[in-house]
């Protein structure tokens, strides 16, 4: 399936907008004003939707001219365009996104044809989702597939683990082996609610 | 508006194609995933800057329209969505894809609508700056970490949780010997990360917007939590345009 490759799920969502014609402000400017306006990184509301990997959103206009001898021609509706990288099962993923970013949804949706109407649930939210979403033609996935808490904590552990190895270069044999038994203690490898990065840090002070 | 979070770029390109080529795209596509053309995706593999890429082919028909009052789509052509997620700058890896994989490229986007072929450079570079769409707003759950890193890091965790399986209850010598291999097979993973450096005049353009262009209230900006001081906000903004 194009969707997927892996565990790894590419989500491509294109939400009309509703027109406009009669409004005072623009739709499309009034989602762009809203999206420039939502916290980054660590703070970004979906760092706290769990198996976020990547995601990115935008209004799609138009669609590009090519100049003569092309065809110019137009949309007819605008779209807001959801694009996001995750791990594991759509549904999981948009119930887990529902109950955790429900208001920067509802804020940020809230021009979209229909949304107001119908959705008001993680169910209802996963529904609209489902039919807004186009079917990926060919998805590439040059990184991992693992669950975000792994990659997160492996990442934490090459940090650290790179940290300790040149800390501990020329010592004995026994204390590099006492060093590495408080470096597991510190840094519980296997345990991925202990030490980790923090989804989205920018920054090592806040990962 | 920001393509770029930490060390990742999005980048979003639309381009049409005949519909009667539509079919003939899809066949390429699929046969990418065979035997028959993956080698035109080897150089991808090997430039290794890529998180995830995706090309999306749609008919005016499979734009969603959710209502009756909702205009239905009536384009001619089919549009090719092509959204990356990848490291580095704009330059570098647009010049990457057309030195590493032109033939690829080709397939690709073979017979869009004013495709320029992946070299020279040049008109190719204008083809993907003509049709990019700037993403409105971009998150990554690691900013600091490249690709690479992700996938090194897979190896590195791994590595260790089979390490200290294996050396629970070895002396300090078979430890430090065990620990020795350990190294020399990461040798290549180990490295540490940072915050994103500010590689290009773009990145430093949405750094300075992104200081400037935070409320009041609360939003991180640059290395603080800015508090709800207005006063505070106005002598810092102050201090970045005076440099």
């Amino acid at each position: 399936m194009g969707n997927q490759s892996g565990k790894a799920y590419g989500l491509t969502v294109l939400c009309p907008l509703r027109s406009d014609a009669h409004e005072k402000q623009s739709f499309s400017a009034a989602v762009r004003a809203r999206l420039h306006a939502l916290p980054l990184d660590e703070d970004s509301p979906m760092a706290r939707v769990p198996n976020t990997y990547l995601c990115r959103l935008f209004v799609l206009d138009d669609v590009p001219y090519q100049g003569e001898p092309a065809q110019s021609e137009h949309l007819k509706s605008k779209y807001l365009v959801f694009v996001c990288e995750l791990h594991g099962q759509l549904e999981t993923y948009l119930q887990g996104m529902w109950k955790n970013a429900a208001d920067m949804i509802n804020s940020i949706w809230e021009f979209c044809v229909g949304f107001k109407d119908d959705v008001r649930d993680a169910d209802t939210f996963t529904r609209y989702i489902k039919k807004c979403q186009v079917t990926t033609t060919f998805y590439f996935n040059g990184s991992t597939d693992e669950p975000l808490a792994e990659q997160l904590k492996a990442l934490y552990l090459k940090q650290e683990f790179s940290k300790f190895v040149i800390a501990n270069q020329g010592k004995s044999a026994a204390e590099v082996q006492r060093s590495f038994a408080e470096f597991v203690k510190a840094t519980e490898p296997s345990n991925l609610a202990g030490p980790s990065w923090r989804p989205g840090a920018s920054r090592l002070d806040v990962a | 508006m920001s393509n770029i979070a930490g060390k990742a770029y999005a980048m979003n390109l639309v381009t049409p194609v005949k519909w009667f080529w539509i079919p003939i795209n899809k066949i390429i596509f699929w046969s990418l995933g065979t035997a028959l053309l993956r080698s035109k995706l080897r150089g991808l593999l090997t430039l290794s800057m890529i998180h995830y890429a995706r090309w999306v082919i749609l008919r005016a028909d499979d734009f969603p329209r959710l209502h009756p009052s909702q205009p239905k789509e009536t384009l001619e052509y089919g549009y090719m969505l092509f959204f990356s997620n990848f490291n580095g700058t704009w330059e570098q890896y647009v010049d990457s894809f057309s030195a590493a994989i032109p033939s690829g490229l080709n397939s690709l986007w073979y017979r869009n609508v004013g495709w320029p072929t992946a070299v020279p450079e040049q008109p190719f570079h204008r083809y993907v700056m003509h049709n990019q769409a700037s993403t409105d707003y971009y998150y990554n759950a690691y900013p600091m970490a490249a690709s690479n890193d992700v996938k090194s890091a897979k190896r590195v965790k791994d590595a260790l949780r089979g390490f200290i399986a294996k050396t629970g209850r070895a002396s300090a010598d078979e430890f430090l010997s065990q620990y020795n291999l350990l190294l020399k097979d990461l040798q290549y993973d180990l490295s540490q990360m940072d915050a994103s450096p500010i590689v290009s005049l773009a990145t430093a353009a949405i750094a300075a917007r992104r200081r400037t262009d935070a409320p009041p209230t609360g939003r991180r900006v640059d290395s603080a939590v800015v508090p709800a001081r207005p006063e505070a906000e106005e002598r810092r903004q102050r201090e970045q345009v005076n440099g």
